[in-house]
């Protein structure tokens, strides 16, 4: 209560350009113009003004809302109507047209990869109806399993494969420097080859610097749930 | 105490008569085998509670939905003293409102309590590929959907024809025993139904609690049993023209994408004359609005002309309470977070725990003649955590995988056109038993599910590049 208080004292500037352009919207639609605020806003405006019903809605448990402002209004005219479709020429009835995709008498695969790429770009920024009359009927399964290799598997291949040599080739040179084992000798060794499947693995799931939080993230995930409902038989041992 | 009943009945077995005579007075029944087969000697079945004499053991359910009218009717059968207070007997629960055929059998529903059999279902990724599952299903085998109001009622009714005393009131709060085996008191406002009054204040000693009311639990908070995370669902029941009716006769739809929810699903499901059209999250819930918006928007061409005639949200915990049990009070239901993952069920869970623990209550208490103590139901939960742990777990992981990212929802409705999937799901949902399949396939599947994944992300790496 104090933070969120002292929040807004510290942006007192801010807020009365923000109270002034929310009156306006106010009165139309509660919902919609909590909507357009920052959630730490919303949280200030509740200690403001006391307006905190839409707010509770959000937070407040078990709320049975009696129909405010929709009642009764056709569900056409309460969701904005977006007129623009996704429409490309080779998209024809829900699925790409393989034989606009011709080059040379063979499919192109990759230009159907990137027309596909495009379309889930354009769906993901401008949500479509799912239509019975013109269903989507374009599986990812048809392009063949060698040119979503030779896309993407083999460049991602190459840059690890290049990585690992880069280690290997360095780690080698110094333990040699460091021990006087050579090469062969190292791969005859227990440390070494844990060593190698280390570098491995390094190289292999830790691609970006961001790969390690994943992965330490990942590893509390796949534990999180059980613990959960362990946890009434913690009570059990404390006893 | 209990150990030491475990030393007298060997005793019994090599002593001399004096020996004898004093376990004897200690043991009232001997033990079956099975009772002495526990992980620690400090916890032994409630056979070394005392009998109680003259009465019944008394047990309180609070709330009357699924959970407590299962577990009311349980205790009843079972020849104990059994009160069940539920706050709103009309109460028109939020809530989707599928119940899978297992139930039907189990619970002895009767077929006109289902208002829809649901066999088909929609699933439409969000680049709105449409996949239609249910081709498997034969054809004694569906999705039932009930109207809360009617199975709730029909599952009082029934606890109270067992002999359970149904009341109308609201739980407030109970005072712990301050002995081991003195009641509980539980006071609550009696409501004499009068319109806005605020009910006459009643108390009442029980010697167990059930707490079967819902995600809010009053029970719970007594107790101290913790928080959980849950989701907010939130529903508009839209009532659309009879043309478009047809179309969700018997089928329900469920919209996967980052527009409806970043960690759960959109849904249609056809109600008795009407479509619920909801969508719910876990982590944006002040964007709940926003996807319900989506939702409709996806929905738009098969609900024009729709008329929003009820909207309604509800909590849905995502896992079960840190604490489930404390002494003699045990919680069911939501009010444990029986919630599966996923799909989030409940309303099957509720009733099957509602029952389990009342199961439990009658078997420590041998029919209500002697007292329970923890370790009874404890029982319970050791029996739910073993049968149900399996079908948790896989929906955990199948929401962990599936419902991460949009390319992971691609793949996942790319996989729900597979037979062999539908199969799968389908009877695991249905019969709530993970089966096994066969290793060949699940291999197969394995390895398709490894290539949608790849193949959908390797998409949305070349999305993010434009």
């Amino acid at each position: 209560m104090s933070s969120s208080m002292a929040f807004f004292s510290s942006t007192t500037p801010h807020l009365p350009s923000f109270s002034s352009s929310s009156k306006t919207h106010f009165p139309i639609n509660p919902f919609l113009s909590l909507k357009t605020q920052r959630h730490l806003f919303v949280s200030v405006r509740a200690t403001e003004n006391g307006s905190g019903a839409a707010i509770a809605l959000e937070v407040k448990k078990d709320s049975e809302v009696a129909e405010e402002g929709s009642n009764g209004v056709p569900v056409a005219a309460a969701v904005e109507e977006l007129g623009v479709k996704f429409e490309d020429p080779k998209w024809v009835s829900g699925t790409w047209d393989l034989k606009q995709f011709q080059k040379g008498g063979a499919t192109d695969w990759d230009a159907v990869i990137d027309a596909e790429v495009k379309r889930r770009k354009w769906l993901e920024d401008n949500p479509e109806s799912s239509n019975n009359d013109f269903p989507v009927v374009f599986y990812t399964s048809i392009i063949p399993w060698w040119a979503w290799m030779k896309r993407f598997h083999l460049p991602e291949a190459e840059l690890l494969n290049g990585r690992a040599a880069m280690v290997g080739f360095f780690m080698a040179y110094f333990v040699d420097s460091l021990t006087g084992v050579g090469l062969v000798d190292q791969m005859g060794n227990f440390f070494c080859k844990t060593l190698l499947f280390v570098a491995v693995a390094g190289v292999l799931f830790i691609r970006k610097n961001e790969d390690i939080d994943t992965l330490k993230k990942l590893i509390d995930e796949t534990t999180f749930y059980d613990k959960q409902w362990q946890a009434t038989w913690q009570d059990e041992k404390k006893e | 105490m209990a150990s030491v009943a475990l030393k007298s009945f060997v005793g019994l077995r090599q002593s001399s008569p004096e020996k004898h005579h004093s376990s004897i007075t200690v043991l009232s029944k001997p033990l079956p085998s099975n009772r002495l087969r526990y992980r620690r000697l400090n916890v032994v079945a409630g056979k070394s509670s005392p009998k109680i004499t003259g009465r019944n053991l008394r047990v309180a359910v609070i709330g009357g939905g699924p959970a407590g009218g299962a577990a009311a009717e349980t205790l009843a059968k079972g020849g104990i003293e059994t009160i069940l207070i539920e706050r709103k007997m009309d109460n028109a629960k939020p809530c989707g409102g599928a119940i899978p055929l297992c139930m039907v059998g189990e619970f002895d529903l009767p077929l006109d309590i289902i208002d829809r059999r649901v066999t088909k279902m929609k699933m439409i990724s969000p680049s709105n590929v449409a996949v239609d599952i249910g081709r498997t299903l034969k054809p004694h085998e569906y999705i039932g959907m009930v109207r809360r109001e009617i199975l709730d009622a029909y599952l009082r009714e029934r606890a109270a024809g067992a002999g359970a005393t149904i009341i109308n009131g609201l739980f407030v709060k109970m005072d712990k025993p301050t002995d081991k085996f003195a009641p509980y008191v539980i006071h609550y406002n009696e409501y004499d139904g009068k319109v806005g009054s605020a009910g006459k204040k009643v108390t009442m000693e029980v010697d167990a609690i059930i707490g079967a009311d819902g995600a809010n639990s009053r029970v719970a908070k007594s107790i101290d049993a913790g928080d959980y995370e849950y989701a907010i669902a939130f529903q508009e029941r839209i009532k659309i023209p009879d043309d478009k009716m047809q179309y969700y006769e018997d089928l329900a739809e469920m919209y996967v994408g980052d527009d409806v929810s970043p960690d759960f699903y959109g849904w249609v499901f056809p109600k008795c004359d009407h479509v619920a059209v909801g969508t719910g999250t876990v982590t944006h819930k002040p964007d709940i609005k926003k996807f319900q918006l989506a939702t409709r928007l996806r929905a738009r061409d098969k609900i024009l002309g729709g008329k929003i005639i009820r909207v309604e949200a509800h909590p849905i915990p995502e896992h079960p309470r840190p604490r489930r049990l404390s002494n003699r009070v045990a919680l069911v239901g939501d009010a444990a977070g029986y919630v599966t993952k996923c799909s989030g069920e409940g309303i099957y869970f509720a009733a099957k725990s509602g029952r389990m623990c009342a199961e439990a209550i009658v078997e420590g208490s041998v029919n209500g003649t002697r007292m329970v103590d923890e370790a009874d139901l404890r029982n319970y939960l050791k029996k739910w955590d073993k049968t149900y742990w399996p079908t948790y777990k896989v929906l955990d992981i199948l929401q962990k995988v599936f419902y991460r990212s949009n390319p992971a929802r691609e793949a996942f409705v790319e996989m729900c056109a597979d037979e062999y999937v539908q199969k799968m799901t389908f009877d695991s949902y249905l019969y709530k038993t993970v089966v096994p399949g066969s290793p060949l396939e699940d291999l197969k599947l394995a390895v398709n599910t490894i290539g949608s994944l790849v193949r959908a992300n390797a998409l949305r790496k070349k999305m993010a590049k434009i």
